[in-house]
């Protein structure tokens, strides 16, 4: 229970970081807050009517007051207004209309990415110093100098405008079909940002599932195994991957920090309705609000993610179920 | 015992010792010609990537061995004038995030305590922010720039060169010479940049390299979305303006996307194999 309280502080604290960085970013950078709000029509503007929209964005309160406001604001789910869409759109408004998307590309590459890279992890550590594992660490390290964003590009050409095999970009077709043709439909357009995407993540969970099973396979307790005749894919599977399992999703659930964001590269080749390619459209108009408000739901879901990777422990490990 | 941390934070571990060797070789030499090409662009490009030399969007032809971009500049030569921005944000970006990494890491695992545990928060609150939608952010509102970009990946990527020294101090933080060193009266900062330092140096150099490819990497990605300075000459810039134009759209990723991308990977690359090849001799000598 004390560690659970730990944790709970820690990821409070991490939250409490992220909203604060999107609330003193804009007050630390260089110049007035009001041309970046104003743009391009900052000069144009007279003297009343910025001194209304400072008022109206509260920028005449001491900083105190105003961060305390933004922390009520933000209590009340409140994540401002996006410039982007004249008609005025809330940013959480956007938010929730482009995370499925999203949800959608890394849910799925995260657990093939994870299934596959282990899978291959664990053949290369059984085969160490042969030509299998030789072949697929230099797989792996090609892989890693991959761009992962330029894959997407050259798959485009291919894939899409020659062969037409998948649509080029979009999340669905317009008009949008109905029923099942349109879960095929979604399914198609997934397709090639998923590919990029498990490709993307691979290689840590295959370096990461290597390294635990090597130092695992040289163990006494497989020795032991392997000498009471048990058959060695169940001596692998069974001894072996049940250990290597619980390290081997905490690192990868660490590194997944710095990889997540990868996403809105991938997203925004394949025009794919996500925060990501939200994020990259908010970049060209200069949109604040929207790419705090993608920033911080980047960090909500990592967040998220690392709370179900520790709810997972004990199922993983059964030592962990007795201290609960 | 010292040569099982050093393994263990060997990732990539070679299957033989000539392997590695190769590897390492073949690193130094796509490395060195891409250091030619940063040093001495004018020797290889056959025009200035800056000056309009042909019709825009051509084909590959006579002139241009790898057709114009959307402004009639020579994409062979604007290919080769991308590799200094590339190495250099490399090279900066290396030196100072495995500085500060360098710091933290001596710090903390050296002094323990309070400072060690507030290092760390501080660390482990780095990596868990989501690396590339942050640095998007604080790019946006630094404005486009190769120099911004230096500075916001430097602020990034420390956390993890921290984390590796300080478990290597914590290693040799109880060896028998560091607790000679103290019994001398030696003071924190003495044992620290006195001794502990050149325990620590080999894996500093080897994060170098390292973080030198990750930020790479890192930087075609920023300026692919657009956040690398539009009139300088850097890969990332080159895709951006690729897809700007719907070059994947037509024949041109041939000659415009696929050799832009090979030079990215080829760099990384080059550098990946260094860094895992001293790396590897590193442990094999612990």
């Amino acid at each position: 229970m004390k560690h659970f309280s730990r944790r709970a502080f820690e990821f409070f604290l991490t939250f409490f970081l992220a909203i604060s960085i999107n609330f003193f970013l804009p007050r630390l950078v260089p110049g007035d807050p009001i041309k970046l709000i104003a743009g391009d029509a900052a000069p144009q503007l007279g003297k009343e009517r910025i001194a209304a929209l400072r008022a109206q964005y509260g920028l005449d309160k001491p900083l105190s007051e105003q961060y305390m406001i933004y922390l009520k604001q933000l209590a009340h789910g409140d994540l401002g207004m996006s410039y982007r869409y004249s008609g005025g759109k809330t940013v959480v408004e956007v938010l929730i209309e482009n995370f499925r998307w999203t949800l959608l590309l890394v849910g799925v590459s995260l657990v093939l990415a994870l299934f596959l890279g282990s899978a291959l992890g664990i053949w290369s550590a059984t085969r160490h110093g042969d030509s299998i594992d030789f072949g697929l660490l230099s797989g792996v390290y090609i892989l890693r100098a991959i761009p992962p964003f330029w894959l997407a590009m050259l798959l485009i050409p291919i894939f899409a405008i020659q062969y037409h095999y998948l649509p080029a970009g979009d999340s669905y077709s317009i008009p949008r079909l109905e029923g099942w043709e349109n879960v095929k439909d979604v399914v198609r357009h997934a397709l090639m940002p998923i590919l990029v995407l498990i490709l993307a993540y691979l290689p840590t969970a295959y370096v990461i599932m290597r390294a635990a099973m090597f130092g695992i396979l040289e163990s006494n307790y497989i020795r032991t195994a392997r000498a009471k005749g048990l058959p060695n894919r169940w001596v692998v599977l069974k001894h072996g991957l049940r250990n290597a399992l619980l390290p081997v999703i905490t690192s990868f659930m660490v590194d997944f920090g710095q990889l997540l964001g990868g996403v809105t590269v991938i997203e925004a080749v394949f025009n794919y309705r996500g925060i990501g390619n939200m994020m990259f459209e908010a970049i060209k108009s200069r949109d604040y609000p929207l790419l705090q408000g993608g920033f911080l739901l980047f960090t909500i879901t990592i967040l998220v993610l690392n709370i179900l990777t520790e709810m997972m422990y004990p199922l993983l490990d059964p030592r962990l179920r007795r201290t609960v | 015992m010292k040569a099982r941390t050093l393994a263990n934070l060997s990732q990539y571990p070679f299957p033989s010792r000539r392997l590695a060797r190769i590897a390492g070789w073949s690193g130094m030499f796509v490395l060195t010609l891409m250091l030619v090409f940063a040093f001495f662009p004018g020797a290889i490009a056959p025009y200035d990537a800056t000056k309009s030399v042909a019709l825009p969007l051509q084909k590959p032809g006579k002139g241009n061995i790898l057709g114009t971009n959307d402004l009639g500049q020579d994409l062979f030569s604007e290919l080769i004038a991308g590799t200094r921005a590339s190495l250099l944000t490399g090279v900066i970006v290396s030196f100072m995030a495995v500085f500060i990494g360098t710091l933290v890491g001596l710090t903390s695992g050296y002094l323990g305590g309070w400072v060690d545990s507030l290092l760390m928060r501080v660390t482990d609150l780095i990596l868990v922010l989501p690396f590339l939608p942050l640095v998007i952010l604080i790019s946006v509102y630094l404005g486009p720039s190769q120099r911004n970009i230096i500075i916001v990946l430097s602020i990034f990527f420390w956390a993890g060169p921290a984390r590796l020294i300080r478990a290597q101090v914590l290693s040799t933080r109880s060896d028998t010479y560091i607790e000679a060193a103290r019994a001398l009266g030696a003071n924190p900062l003495q044992i620290m940049v006195g001794h502990l330092w050149s325990s620590v140096r080999p894996l500093a150099f080897v994060q170098i390299v390292l973080v030198a490819s990750a930020s790479i990497l890192a930087e075609s990605s920023l300026s692919f979305l657009g956040l690398g300075d539009p009139s300088g000459k850097s890969w990332g810039t080159m895709l951006f303006f690729a897809r700007a134009s719907g070059a994947f759209i037509s024949d041109a990723w041939k000659w415009w996307v696929l050799p832009t991308g090979l030079m990215i990977t080829l760099t990384v690359l080059s550098l990946g194999l260094i860094g895992y090849s001293i790396e590897q001799r590193m442990v094999r000598s612990a």
